[in-house]
């Protein structure tokens, strides 16, 4: 028998905050069983997941590390996400702003001027947006897809970093390795508190948001950004532009992206070398889903997401889990999730002929 | 008697508290890894060095393995757990480890770090390489021998100092039985993508090498392209005979047990010093087996000749004269290129075909 899927009209409010929870405890329950079969210790496993990342001051300040660039992604790709626009190349365009942005200290090793980050980020945002504006370009002027076109870019983005590693931004002094010289104090964001790797870039995501939630969910452009991606005829008759919806989400899309790559090799990284994004650019598609496209579930979902990836960490080393293992009861975690909240949503409804299902849709 | 039994307790208690107190002393080991530990290749040699150690200290040590972890932001952070976590002896092993390393050494400097083919010191902090190229001029001699084409090929992963310098190597020995054989190499740039890694191997076949190198490719990819292909094959580091088991020309393998176990007996004894380590077939890390059967007993014979002379220092692998890629004489007859200047080498012997990218 097929089934199709029906939305609800009313959608329980009560059940959608327990959606989250209901997911933990099914992951929970599954990977339980997993870690006992593997023959690794449970409690310590869960332990190292949820607690572990809040136990000492070094760990929390790691999560907010992680927090920061997932935020700042998510944020923009879910404005997009609301028009229509996929975007799903954040990853090349945070690569392309973590490229434009060491262009500063790969050409100015010995300067010490005030002005070498300002001129970073500028540089990281306009690379990220000039990389997202190609696609906008084709996708306006050719009505090229969007989701090929910003895929494939990340594909490009990945080759040209792997060139200039190899080629002309190469540490001289570095014996061929593939990465630049290790930037300058003046070249990198200041850590908040001594010892830890957490640094001022956090405030950028976090005005973001603001920024966004004031533009969303407050501001008449928001809308007339929604409409014209989800209905582009009704919004050419209201007189709002559908191109401008394309420009607007992937132009914000590649700033924030932009801005999330240079912050990490101005943050943790301090150089530029093969592995930049640590995947920022594909989880945020994930934590913009994960919030439901929405401004402040977007921030605990990328909340929930560092916690979760942190803890994966400390579950490698403490509890000698396998890295499989742990991206195992990610993945779980997120299935989880996606599928209570879809079954939330919606509702299972036999689909016997194509016009019982289509009237279940209309009714 | 009452008095008797509470001394008793005491010292018994005092006993249980001093066993306690050593179980304290077994010495943590991290160990972070670039690959999966796997079956062959870089992290399963690194992962039986280790194992090594295990075996003499027994329950003196911990060994916590964190396998296939990326270099990057997320290594820096397993590093810092690991040592947050009581581990006192890191063994970093890959490159792009260094700076994150080197910057969890400096705040530690009580705790010994051992790390894979980088170049920076400090003073509880050794970089340590195998001279694989001892191990390549060997298997050149072989090769020279079994090559109808006379031509070799070489797929190889970066241009880094380290694998130039075996395919210098490999080159140097072909060239001392024939010198008019010739090396073809295709960097692949990557020490882990078995389709390009076939692919290129594929293509220098297809260019007429009959000899295939695998210079530090972490899967069997190259050497089954050999075996398909009719091309004698061999690669580093452990043994993947059993991938080419008619055209294994045999393996440069590297044991790190010596190496480890020395690291791990001098942090013991406190006194561990941060230096280059630079190891060869004399401190037995590298060591060439599973010699094919196709090589004449001549042709062993003279091999087993120049590996004499190499562990005991009569001859090196670069000893002059030396001539580079352009024809120019480089390192003048009766001399030898320093193991400083090997640790940095940016330039091909006269033999190799294919331009160092730059």
């Amino acid at each position: 028998m097929v089934f199709k899927l029906v939305k609800r009209e009313h959608a329980s409010q009560w059940m959608l905050l327990v959606t989250p929870l209901l997911a933990v405890l099914l992951s929970i329950v599954v990977s339980s069983l997993l870690l006992v079969i593997l023959g690794k210790p449970v409690l310590l496993t869960m332990h190292s997941f949820f607690i572990a990342p809040f136990e000492n001051f070094y760990s929390i300040t790691e999560v907010f590390l992680k927090f920061g660039p997932l935020l700042l992604i998510a944020q923009a790709l879910a404005v997009g996400f609301r028009a229509k626009v996929w975007n799903i190349g954040a990853e090349g365009q945070m690569i392309i702003g973590a490229i434009c942005a060491s262009a500063v200290p790969v050409y100015f090793v010995d300067s010490t001027s005030g002005w070498m980050l300002p001129a970073m980020a500028l540089l990281g945002a306009i690379g990220g947006m000039a990389w997202a504006g190609i696609a906008a370009f084709l996708k306006t002027r050719f009505n090229a897809n969007e989701i090929l076109v910003t895929l494939m870019l990340s594909a490009i983005a990945l080759q040209l970093l792997y060139y200039l590693l190899l080629g002309p931004w190469k540490d001289p002094m570095g014996f061929n390795f593939p990465q630049t010289v290790m930037f300058q104090d003046e070249a990198l964001f200041a850590p908040l508190f001594s010892g830890v790797r957490l640094n001022t870039s956090i405030f950028i995501p976090i005005a973001f948001t603001i920024a966004v939630w004031l533009l969303m969910e407050k501001h008449f452009a928001g809308f007339k950004l929604e409409v014209g991606g989800q209905a582009p005829d009704a919004a050419t008759y209201a007189g709002f532009s559908a191109k401008k919806a394309v420009w607007v989400s992937l132009l914000l899309a590649g700033f924030a992206a932009g801005i999330a790559g240079m912050s990490e090799v101005a943050g943790p990284i301090g150089q530029l070398q093969r592995s930049v994004t640590s995947g920022y650019g594909y989880a945020g598609i994930i934590v913009a889903y994960l919030g439901a496209l929405h401004p402040i579930g977007i921030v605990f979902a990328a909340f929930f997401l560092a916690v979760l990836q942190i803890g994966g960490d400390v579950a490698l080393v403490s509890a000698d889990l396998p890295i499989s293992a742990v991206q195992v009861f990610q993945g779980l975690l997120l299935i989880f999730y996606l599928s209570v909240y879809t079954l939330v949503n919606y509702r299972l409804q036999p689909a016997r002929t194509e016009k019982t299902a289509s009237q279940g849709v209309s009714s | 008697m009452k008095t008797m039994s509470k001394l008793l307790t005491a010292a018994a208690l005092t006993g249980a508290l001093i066993s306690t107190t050593t179980q304290a002393d077994t010495l943590d080991i991290g160990v972070l890894l670039p690959s999966p530990i796997a079956d062959v290749g870089w992290s399963h040699a690194l992962n039986e060095g280790i194992n090594a150690v295990k075996e003499k200290y027994g329950d003196g040590v911990t060994v916590n393995v964190v396998e296939n972890i990326q270099e990057g932001p997320d290594a820096d952070r397993i590093m810092n757990k690991m040592v947050g976590d009581g581990n006192d002896f890191l063994l970093l092993g890959s490159f792009g480890y260094m700076n994150g390393g080197l910057k969890l050494a400096k705040r530690n400097p009580q705790k010994s770090f051992i790390h894979a083919s980088g170049y920076k010191t400090a003073a509880n902090f050794s970089p340590f390489t195998a001279k694989y190229y001892e191990g390549a001029y060997l298997m050149g001699m072989a090769a020279a021998e079994l090559t109808k084409t006379k031509k070799l090929g070489v797929v190889s992963a970066f241009a880094i100092p380290e694998l130039i310098s075996t395919i210098n190597g490999f080159t140097l020995g072909a060239r001392s039985i024939d010198p008019e054989i010739t090396v073809d190499v295709i960097w692949i740039n990557s020490w882990f993508d078995p389709a390009k890694a076939q692919d290129s191997a594929k293509a220098l076949l297809a260019g007429g090498a009959d000899v295939l190198f695998s210079n530090a490719q972490d899967t069997p990819s190259v050497v089954t392209v050999g075996e398909e292909g009719g091309a004698y094959v061999f690669n580093l580091n452990s043994s993947m005979k059993e991938y080419a088991p008619t055209k294994y020309l045999g393996v440069v393998k590297t044991d790190w047990a010596p190496f480890f176990v020395a690291s791990v007996d001098a942090h013991l004894a406190g006194n561990f010093e941060g230096q280059n380590q630079w190891l060869g077939m004399t401190d037995d890390v590298v060591v060439v087996e599973d010699w094919s059967d196709d090589i004449s007993a001549d042709m062993k014979a003279k091999i087993a000749a120049v590996q004499a002379d190499i562990v005991s220092g009569a001859r090196h692998v670069y000893d002059g004269p030396l001539v580079n890629q352009a024809g120019e004489e480089v390192i003048a007859a009766g001399t030898r290129l320093e193991d400083g200047a090997i640790l940095g080498i940016d330039w091909h012997v006269e033999g190799v075909n294919s331009p160092l990218p730059k």
